[in-house]
């Protein structure tokens, strides 16, 4: 497939989302093609980055997610200090169900390599196992929202706003403190012989972080993920007359009915998310059909599961590496401090699994 | 052609497309009167989105 045709469709559905439904919408579109073509081209893969650091000592990935945060801190902050109405953070409750579903996260992310812009980039690229794991992670999200009332009741505390307490500036700055603490601890374990950086993802970390902040300022809110996912499959259960989300804490929220009852194409994440996509396609038409060798029933099997997982978890983390990495830090969110070393403890665990099934 | 289509690329594919239409034609009519400034920052209006990590 060429990209020509494709191009001229998603220029179509820009201008439909722009007449029917907002213009707003049909910018945030753009800006979500603009999400998975970066993360499609620069092969851009959150997962991918801490494993080649886990298994190959190769810290080229994780610095390049490091300067991603760093610039999106840069702009977000002042953003969010400038504009407190009209911008929210990504402010997620420190609690047992962010420790539980971040280091689940973090395993399973490996397992089925991808995390929540990961499977949609490589969905998009058609990736077989990615294709199939989508709609099992939408289940899986929605299935961790409408039990999130149970894991919060485990423990947990009020959400903490590095920007509200210590303003715009002393926000940054622990930020880039804490970066640098963990640039220095990849290249500790990388040891002396590894190169710092990668030129192709260092370069789709400024593209990544200039979309995100333009996510911030279009939308209102910052860039997230698997909350759309949630979404599709909350509405298919909920026109199949299996869930009523009004007996459920999350659904009954003001903001989620709303969601549901009205049209997708409405929900700053699933346009975000429909960009990616197309985004991603957009780039594979490009390239030349990649062989990969087929999975074995186990390896699909094993990898369904984590996608499902992988859902369920990215909800009780309140966020997936982009949700709760990316826009917890970015926007001074404590959550997405904690999210971090739990996810990558998981995928210690995760690259295992993932050898021990050999994908 | 640089790229065959494969059959679960079109069943995906077919698949999305489908579910948006259905969306689309069961969810209350988008009222474009009610539409939400371009830009969020300076509109003076409070964000109304949902997102991952929201609780409730």
């Amino acid at each position: 497939m060429t990209r020509l045709p494709l191009a001229a469709v998603f220029a179509a559905f820009f201008l439909a989302l722009a007449w029917f439904v907002s213009l707003r919408q049909a910018v945030l579109f753009l800006v979500g093609i603009g999400m998975g073509g970066v993360l499609a081209g620069a092969r851009f893969g959150f997962t991918t980055g801490w494993r080649r650091l886990i298994e190959q000592r190769d810290p080229s990935g994780v610095m390049a997610q490091l300067v991603l945060l760093a610039i999106a801190a840069a702009v977000c902050m002042p953003l969010l200090a400038e504009y407190p109405t009209d911008l929210s953070a990504a402010l997620g409750p420190p609690s047992f169900s962010l420790l539980i579903g971040a280091f689940v996260f973090g395993a399973t992310m490996q397992i089925a390599d991808g995390c929540g812009s990961g499977t949609l980039y490589k969905a998009g690229m058609g990736v077989p196992l990615n294709m199939a794991i989508l709609p099992v992670f939408a289940i899986g999200s929605f299935m961790g929202s409408a039990h999130l009332e149970q894991w919060l009741k485990l423990g947990a505390v009020a959400p903490v706003s590095l920007v509200q307490e210590f303003g715009a500036g002393e926000a940054f700055g622990l930020t880039l403190l804490g970066l640098v603490v963990f640039g220095l601890a990849a290249r500790l374990w990388a040891g002396k012989g590894a190169s710092w950086f990668n030129r192709r993802l260092l370069i789709g970390a400024i593209l990544l972080a200039a979309l995100a902040m333009l996510n911030l300022l279009v939308a209102g809110q910052p860039w997230g993920v698997v909350y759309g996912f949630g979404l599709w499959a909350a509405k298919l259960a909920t026109a199949a007359g299996v869930f009523d989300p009004t007996a459920n804490a999350f659904w009954s929220q003001s903001v989620n009915l709303n969601n549901l009852s009205q049209s997708v194409f409405l929900d700053v994440t699933s346009i975000t998310n429909i960009g990616i996509l197309a985004g991603a396609l957009l780039v594979a038409a490009g390239q030349a059909a990649a062989q990969r060798k087929p999975l074995t029933s186990q390896q699909w099997l094993v990898g369904i599961i984590a996608g499902f997982l992988l859902g369920y978890s990215s909800r009780l983390a309140f966020g997936c590496n982009i949700g709760a990495m990316v826009s917890g830090i970015s926007t001074g969110s404590l959550h997405g401090w904690i999210w971090v070393p739990l996810a990558f403890c998981g995928s210690l665990i995760g690259v295992r699994i993932r050898r021990h099934y050999a994908f | 052609m640089k790229k065959n289509l494969s059959s679960l690329t079109l069943v995906f594919w077919v698949a999305l497309i489908a579910f948006f239409a259905w969306d689309w034609a069961v969810s209350k009519p988008v009222n474009i009167r009610l539409e939400p400034p371009l830009i969020a920052a300076g509109s003076g209006q409070a964000p109304t989105g949902g997102h991952c990590a929201s609780t409730f």
